[in-house]
């Protein structure tokens, strides 16, 4: 499919009002979305500072502004660059590892949402079974809502993360029994 | 001035870049891989975004990871650093697009300074000194051939894309060049996704002296002196110094008077280093010219006073220039020492945990670095874990200063580049500051050498 098909294909989902339209042929897939509002909805939390969680163990616990730093992490810290009263409580709630339960990860950087629209319903909740190729949320970078796959099939049993939050490469999204 | 500025780099500059930002009272965010989790500048950072995996293509290269960290973090500006997107037009375009400050010149200037043919070209037309060379791309061997004989041999071939000293081939004949044209534009493709070469006069013996500029967003532009990088193993440099012992007084003002001029007539904003060749007969040659903060600013710091990042910051930020060409006064002599992680004899890299670290101190002594004790130094990044850089009020007592304090340099867990170091500082031509960008050559088949013939060992590199 070249440029010129692709525009012509965003044209003709526009003029048709359609609200996604998805193209599969050999080797390549394309899915086109129009969202309700010309521009998408951003949810950030107004006042409180941003949050980076790893969610992996042994990272570094940041010591109130102007108290020195130990140079080496403390094991089994929870892991956090930052936070607030409210969300320290979201960051410590870390899946037990154990042989079952999995992390779905997220792969870029970005602001999570659990829901393709404000007004939609989420795309997965605690019980869902999900497949490997189910849309799990949506992370959005640079104005683009890129669709999360599961990749792994289970129960989602954790949701980690809050909708609007800030999320890093490799923070954990999910606990997935799989 | 900013609030809050992203760092687009790691190690010891990402680290150097922070102090900047501290002092300024702007919060700091930092980007990191996963392999470097555990870094030095995450730790002093304000905030930190795992951007990538460790990869520099998937992580400090990724610039949808990058701009999207700038975004979530709602910074204002992005400091490059050096290497990495320091010189990507792209990545410049894509900040000002997002509305994000690049602490750096702008696209339109890297990208001209980025292609090397277009650079020279560019200088010739300003009436600024250039290499002999072929103006323009080499397209085919013939043509190639005939501007090299042109020229005279020997001759260099060199990517357009390129830079760093990487991608070049010394030709001494017809021959040769017809037989090593293919090569260097395929090394070229491979290194910097173009083949394009072009050719300039190779000066056998030449020392490379860079000048440091600087411009504001208000036309002012001033150059602080020159350093001193002919110490070099593969065109990667090893020791720096400023003064140059080469330099007269006016030289160095024809030379910063010629790098300013440039500068203001291509509208040259916030630091930069305009690359020259000087040959035996102390003639200049402009070579290239990079738009970023480059590895040894400490030397120039030192000399002249002041704070190179700190005013990258500021003229980012629009302000103007605190100082003119006459408040810059050179003061003493600085010399660096970059310390890498590898073998002092091999130069195989020596990644691996850090079990100990006792950093010099004392007066006129400044480590710029990366590591601690305890840090795992990883494999996928270059190997310059620390600079080492003295300031005395002379030449020699700089040399005493530098040998000192690397002998305090102690590293254990890993090999590094230290005594290597001492022996540089050893020779003979060092000290007497009478050397050219063949030293490392030259040293090297000294100390093979020595090896041979252990009774020899005493009579140094001197030829």
């Amino acid at each position: 499919m070249n440029l010129k098909e692709i525009k012509d294909l965003i044209e003709l989902v526009s003029d048709k009002g359609f609200a996604e339209f998805e193209i599969e042929r050999q080797g390549f897939r394309l899915r086109i979305s129009r969202f309700r509002e010309s521009q998408p909805q951003i949810v950030h939390p107004a006042s409180a500072p941003i949050i980076f969680s790893s969610g992996i163990p042994g990272t570094p616990e940041l010591l109130s502004s102007g108290a020195q730093r130990a140079l080496r992490p403390a094991e089994e810290t929870p892991a956090a660059n930052q936070v607030t009263g409210a969300q320290k409580s979201a960051v410590k709630e870390q899946p037990a590892p154990d042989s079952e339960t999995q992390v779905i990860k997220s792969p870029i950087v970005g602001t999570f949402y659990r829901a393709s629209s404000p007004a939609s319903e989420p795309f997965v909740k605690i019980g869902d079974h999900v497949e490997p190729d189910s849309v799990v949320c949506i992370i959005e970078a640079m104005k683009l809502m890129n669709e999360i796959q599961a990749e792994m099939s289970g129960e989602i049993v954790r949701v980690l993360v809050e909708n609007g939050q800030p999320v890093e490469y490799g923070q954990p999204l999910f606990g997935i029994k799989t | 001035m900013f609030k809050k500025i992203l760092i687009a780099n790691r190690g010891e500059i990402a680290t150097r870049i922070i102090w900047a930002c501290k002092e300024l009272g702007v919060r700091t965010v930092a980007v990191h891989s996963e392999s470097d989790r555990d870094s030095l500048h995450v730790r002093f950072a304000d905030e930190a975004i795992c951007i990538g995996p460790s990869p520099s293509a998937k992580s400090y290269l990724n610039i949808p990871a990058v701009i999207s960290a700038a975004e979530i973090a709602n910074v204002d500006a992005i400091h490059p650093g050096y290497g990495f997107l320091a010189e990507n037009a792209y990545f410049a375009e894509v900040c000002e697009a997002c509305n994000i400050k690049f602490i750096g010149p702008s696209a339109a200037t890297i990208q001209l300074m980025g292609d090397k043919a277009e650079a020279r070209a560019a200088m010739k037309s300003i009436g600024v000194p250039i290499t002999p060379g072929f103006d323009g791309v080499i397209e085919d061997e013939e043509e190639g051939a005939r501007a090299a004989g042109a020229i005279g041999y020997p001759v260099i071939i060199k990517a357009v894309a390129g830079g760093g000293g990487r991608g070049m081939r010394i030709v001494r004949n017809r021959e040769e060049f017809i037989a090593s044209l293919p090569g260097a534009q395929h090394e070229a493709q491979q290194a910097f996704g173009n083949s394009a070469v072009y050719i300039e006069k190779y000066i056998e013996t030449a020392r490379h002296i860079e000048i440091q500029v600087l411009g504001d967003q208000h036309g002012n532009v001033v150059h602080l002196g020159e350093r001193e990088c002919s110490i070099q193993r593969r065109h990667q440099k090893l020791v720096e110094e400023s003064p140059s012992p080469a330099l007269t007084p006016e030289l160095r003002r024809s030379m910063g008077e010629i790098a300013v001029r440039a500068c203001a007539e291509i509208g040259y904003v916030n630091a930069g280093t305009m690359e020259f060749l000087l040959d035996e007969d102390k003639n200049f040659y402009f070579m290239e010219m990079n738009t970023r903060i480059q590895v040894e600013h400490p030397v120039t710091e030192f000399v002249t006073n002041t704070d190179l990042v700190r005013e990258q910051i500021l003229v980012a930020a629009g302000e103007r220039l605190e100082f003119d060409q006459d408040d810059i006064i050179f003061n003493g002599h600085a010399i660096e020492c970059r310390i890498n992680a590898e073998s002092p004899v091999t130069h195989a890299p020596s990644p691996g945990l850090i079990t100990a670290l006792n950093l010099p101190g004392g007066p006129g002594v400044r480590v710029d670095t990366s590591a601690y004790p305890g840090w795992f130094v990883p494999p996928h990044y270059d190997s310059l874990i620390a600079k080492l850089i003295v300031h005395h009020r002379t030449r020699d007592m700089a040399i005493a200063r530098m040998r000192r304090a690397l002998e305090a340099f102690i590293v254990e867990g890993i090999e590094t580049s230290v005594s290597l170091h001492q022996r540089i500082l050893a020779e003979p031509d060092f000290e007497a500051g009478n050397f050219s960008t063949r030293f490392m050559e030259r040293f090297n088949k000294a100390q093979d050498r020595s090896k041979r013939n252990p009774q020899h060992a005493a009579q140094g590199a001197g030829e």
